[in-house]
């Protein structure tokens, strides 16, 4: 820093204690911009009394929520509800208690003393955006706040003005083209074969294998264990446990299970798992059944399952969601092919111009977005796409003088993407599937750093000298328009 | 008081061995050492140590200095509020706070004056403000009737293009017909032999024949698609000249019109993203589809026409913006995009060849480094000065040495190249400069010609600079000099190849030559005078024998001549030693 090369760069920071807040679909993150890590990093669920919550609503008194770790605790009568959905708040009066609880309580933050940015994923609607900023303006004091797309902070994590954010993360897997820092909404594609998805097929599995003696139950319940493998039966003893625990406070303690799982058994194999050479596919069947690939799990009963072939089989349906077949029709129900179009909503939506004349659309350079999903519904299984497909995907629908340059910046961010060689199949189907591209992936080493690289990117925007002329005041805001705010304002 | 004072006091004989150590080591420690010993007590103690060091290099010096700082205030950092948008009426005050170096008083006076210091970087591009909707029709009307002109020159220019293209097919195919039945009339004639050749086309005809036809029925397309551009399809190349023709009928297709809003629209978003041009597209939710090209052309050409009814435009930016042209614009994409289309094994043989390609350039690269010293071989040194002065035996020595000094540094410039070439490590190999006796025409003309070819090309070219009006004479002798001559022809000429004789440099009479064949002793020339005059045979007179007329002929003869005159003599001289000899055994035997 020293040499006369660099006293011409200036120091680009300037501190003024910013809040960022990123709400994901599993964790919501809190902290002060220009921190590495955010002080707060909690699941986005709540826990609320049953019966009480019916009360509240004719008392009007407010509703008595729980957040963070304390969720955990058994609590009889207690539900468990998620707050966001696809990285959307869902539940209003939740999330806003929930913010509340920890700028007050934990943080111990004064509003009206600094700015609050806020990370939304790049599908939220107009609607949404203008409920997010309103109630934040009303709800809490604070002077300024900025609405930050996800893709946009990664790609200022990792100082990248130009490339492909690739964000496997719980509910959804998105794939944003990143210009200038600035989204592209056409262009961005989401499936929801992430790790929600994941986490239904693992709960599929063992369900189907419970039959046969494999005992599944929250880690809350058990005082005491003794390992076993599975094909013997779990030895273990319940807790004492307050009465009338709700189903919902159970799934979510199994989803803590089905999680674990995830993080410590998936491996993504080297190669599609199906093909449509049987030959192929029995051979690569065997290789991954052997021995040398199989880890044992233990459930939270001490009872130790032994899996080869299914956690490639799991971990592949990333790459190819129908890998994997459903033996509950329920769940089959929840994940219907999807080809990863976002529907985006305009304020032209309904005007139609009376002349349309017929364009040409097969030869323009910049293939314009598909319409509507219907029409990939034709087709059929061909528009399920996978993590690869839909990167390949977004890729041939991008401007092609910028392709070159996104191709070659992928950035894989969010949790599941941790998954074992996922990046090493990624990068090996897409140089397979784009030969005239140079693909090159970026993957944060640091796992937390992985999980929460949105949050960290928000940090560093918001503690960015140069970014506090874009804070929007709520004068501003009312003066100019909730539209004309969140288009050009908030990019 | 130190230990030798101690010493001293004790009258303890000082270990005189020690002595030099011990004033080394003073010495070595001294750095530290001097600052300490100003301070009495220090100093005892340190002395104390005797030889021995101290086992830490202590800050002894700094103590103070740090007890100082310490004493200083700590320096004041402020909370300061401050509002980034000063300057910006725009936006409505925001207050935050930062922390800055600076006591709160110093600061504040500071603070009314000057801006945020990060905004400056907020710079807003200058893009020209839109016009009101009815000069923004005028414009259009305008833009309209130009665009319009230029595709009906277009279109006329295609036209003509493509008649004169049918008529060149139409010929070609009439040819193609006529050789056809001169070859049947061929085959009829010796249907035998062309039995082979019949089959041959047999199987190439249907092709033809399909190929034709499809011109054909390409040529009514276009016929029926009077008003659109269809490039005449090149056999070979049918797909892609599809794909352009296609391509041009979309540029084509009358383009939906601008309404005044969605203009406004589209400034509007150009302002706000920067002329992003990626960004805008993908912002751009006007129910009218449009594509980047169709987004860039109508804001350079509103541009255009709002910067030309200003007073104070710059004629280089208008230019500069009418340069967008959007079907070249498609088609370079065009060309990205199939670019990138490219198969793996198509990318592959690119590949391959590239290098192949390579390595020709870097074989033709050495060769031309090889040749270049085979002529450096080949360079004679020049003749700067006359020759008058290397007759001399000092001359020629100076001559001589000089030659050994121009070669070693030759030698040693190669040598240097060799070592640079090795440390600049896999740069491609530079070939040497070529010598200038050998350069470009140089080279050409003489570095493969005798010095008289040399000799006489040089002279030739010196008369050309001089008059040419004989240049075409000289240009025959020229080629005559180039060619390869037959042995009667270089008489013809007076040609001669000297061979491996040694020649001087310059110029030489052969009337001022010497004959080889006079390399005797002065006893024996006498005699070899006195038998050619005895045969009465010419010579131009004086010592130095020689024929009246100098030529070659005569030169060489006479050379002979001489020899064979010396070896008779040489002879004549042997007979005559053995007859004395045989005289003399003879008259000691007595016998005569």
């Amino acid at each position: 820093m020293s040499s006369a090369a660099n006293s011409t760069t200036v120091y680009g920071g300037d501190e003024i204690n910013a809040i960022v807040l990123d709400p994901g679909s599993y964790h919501t993150r809190i902290g002060y911009a220009g921190n590495d890590f955010p002080k707060v990093l909690s699941p986005s669920y709540y826990a609320s009394p049953a019966d009480e919550s019916m009360e509240a609503e004719e008392n009007k008194k407010p509703v008595r929520r729980i957040f963070g770790e304390d969720i955990n605790v058994p609590r009889s009568n207690y539900n468990v509800h998620p707050i966001l959905k696809d990285s959307v708040i869902v539940d209003w009066d939740a999330a806003l208690d929930q913010y509340s609880y920890y700028f007050k309580k934990v943080l111990n933050i004064e509003y009206n003393e600094q700015p609050i940015l806020i990370t939304e994923p790049v599908w939220a609607e107009p609607k949404y955006r203008q409920t997010l900023v309103e109630n934040f303006y009303e709800y809490y004091d604070f002077p300024a706040l900025y609405l930050a797309k996800t893709p946009t902070c990664v790609s200022f994590q990792q100082g990248r003005p130009n490339c492909l954010v690739v964000d496997v993360g719980h509910d959804s897997v998105s794939v944003t083209p990143v210009i200038d820092g600035i989204c592209l909404l056409k262009n961005s594609m989401r499936t929801h074969y992430a790790g929600q998805f994941l986490s239904d097929q693992i709960k599929d599995l063992i369900e189907s294998k419970k039959k046969e003696n494999l005992s599944v139950e929250g880690i809350y319940k058990i005082k005491s264990k003794i390992p076993t493998v599975f094909p013997e039966p779990a030895e273990f003893t319940t807790r004492n446990l307050p009465d009338k625990i709700t189903k919902s406070y159970d799934e979510f303690q199994k989803q803590k299970i089905w999680h674990e799982f995830k993080e410590t058994i998936l491996e993504v194999p080297e190669r599609r798992l199906t093909s449509p050479n049987m030959q192929q596919a029995a051979t690569l069947k065997e290789f991954y059944s052997s021995e040398s690939h199989q880890r044992a799990f233990e459930f939270p009963t001490g009872q130790s399952l032994n899996l080869g072939y299914e956690r490639y089989q799991l971990a592949d349906s990333l790459f190819d969601p129908q890998v994997y077949k459903f033996h509950n029709e329920e769940l089959a129900k929840k994940y219907p092919p999807n080809g990863g179009e976002l529907l985006l909503k305009s304020k032209y939506d309904d005007y139609r111009p009376l002349k349309r004349v017929r364009k040409a659309e097969s030869n323009q350079s910049t293939p314009p977005p598909v319409e509507s999903p219907t029409k990939g519904d034709k087709s059929g299984k061909s528009d399920v796409r996978g993590l690869s497909q839909l990167i390949t995907h977004t890729l041939s629908t991008i401007d092609i003088d910028l392709r070159a340059s996104v191709a070659h910046n992928i950035i894989v961010t969010g949790g599941v993407s941790l998954i074992p060689q996922l990046t090493e199949r990624l990068y090996n189907e897409l140089t397979n599937t784009n030969p005239g591209l140079k693909i090159r992936l970026h993957a944060v080493g640091n796992s937390t750093e992985r999980s929460n690289q949105s949050w960290i990117g928000g940090s560093v925007l918001a503690s960015l000298g140069t970014f506090h002329q874009m804070w929007v005041s709520k004068e501003e805001y009312d003066e100019a328009g909730a539209e004309r705010i969140l288009n050009s304002r908030f990019r | 008081m130190s230990a030798n004072d101690i010493l001293d006091v004790l009258n303890v004989q000082r270990d005189e061995s020690k002595q030099p150590v011990k004033k080394k080591q003073k010495t070595s420690n001294d750095p530290y050492g001097s600052g300490q010993r100003q301070s009495g007590m220090a100093r005892e103690l340190y002395n104390l140590l005797g030889p021995n060091t101290p086992p830490v290099n202590l800050p002894l010096a700094g103590t103070a200095a740090s007890k100082a700082s310490l004493k200083l205030k700590a320096s004041p950092w402020t909370k300061m509020p401050f509002k980034p948008n000063k300057h910006n009426t725009d936006s409505k005050d925001v207050t935050f706070s930062h922390w800055v170096k600076g006591s709160r008083e110093l600061l504040e006076q500071e603070e009314a004056k000057k801006p945020y210091f990060f905004e400056k970087y907020n710079v807003k591009i200058d893009i020209p403000e839109l016009v009101d909707e009815e000069t923004y029709e005028k414009f259009m009307e305008e833009i309209k009737e130009r665009e319009k002109r230029i595709r009906e020159e277009r279109r006329q220019r295609e036209k003509e293009k493509r008649e004169q293209e049918a008529r060149d097919r139409e010929r070609r195919e009439k040819e193609q017909k006529e050789q056809k039945e001169a070859a049947n009339i061929g085959d009829k004639s010796d249907s035998k032999s062309s039995e082979d050749e019949m089959k041959v086309k047999s199987e190439d005809s249907p092709i033809k024949d399909k190929k034709e036809d499809k011109e054909k029925a390409e040529s009514i397309h276009a016929n029926d698609k009077e008003s659109y551009n269809t490039i005449s399809v090149d056999d070979s190349s049918s797909k892609d000249a599809k794909d352009s023709q296609e391509s041009i009928e979309a540029a084509e297709v009358e383009p939906e019109d601008w309404s005044y809003e969605e203009t406004q629209y589209l400034f509007e978003l150009c302002g706000d993203f920067e002329l992003k041009w990626p960004v805008i597209y993908d912002r751009f939710s006007y129910p009218t589809h449009r594509s980047v090209e169709d987004l860039k052309e109508q804001f350079y050409r509103i541009c255009i026409k709002i910067l030309e009814n200003q007073s104070t435009s710059n004629p280089a930016l208008i230019e500069s913006l009418s340069a967008y042209s959007k079907p070249r614009e498609l088609e370079r994409k065009q060309y990205l995009e199939n670019l990138l289309r490219r198969t793996p094994a198509e990318i592959a043989e690119e590949e391959s060849l590239v290098i192949e390609a390579r390595r020709f350039e870097l074989a033709a690269k050495k060769m031309l480094i090889e040749r270049s010293h085979l002529l450096t071989l080949l360079d004679s040194p020049q003749t700067t000065q006359q020759v008058q002065q290397f007759q001399s035996s000092q001359g020629l020595t100076n001559l001589y040495n000089n030659l050994m000094i121009i070669d070693k540094n030759q030698k040693k410039r190669q040598l240097q190249q060799q070592q640079k070439q090795v440390t600049t490590g896999n740069q491609e190999p530079v070939p040497p400069p070529i010598p200038i006796a050998a350069s470009s025409s140089f080279k050409k003309d003489r570095s493969f010609q005798t010095h008289l070819q040399q000799y006489l090309s040089g002279l030739l070219k010196q008369s050309q600079n001089l008059n040419p009006n004989v240049k075409r004479e000289s240009n025959a002798i020229q080629q005559l000099l180039m060619k390869r001559l037959t042995q009667k022809e270089e008489e013809a000429y007076g040609l001669f190849f000297h061979g491996t004789e040694k020649l001087n440099p310059g110029v030489i009479l052969r009337s001022t030559q010497k004959l080889p064949g006079l390399q005797q002793k002065q006893s024996v020339l006498k005699s070899v005078n006195a038998v050619l005059q005895e045969l009465d045979i010419p010579t131009a007179g004086g010592t130095s024998w020689k024929p009246v007329m100098p030529t070659r002929k005569t030169m060489t003869k006479y050379d002979e001549l001489i020899r064979s005159v010396v070896a008779l003599l040489e002879l004549k001289k042997g007979k005559d030693k053995l007859e004395a000899e045989i005289r003399l055994i003879k008259s000691q035997r007595g016998l005569q």
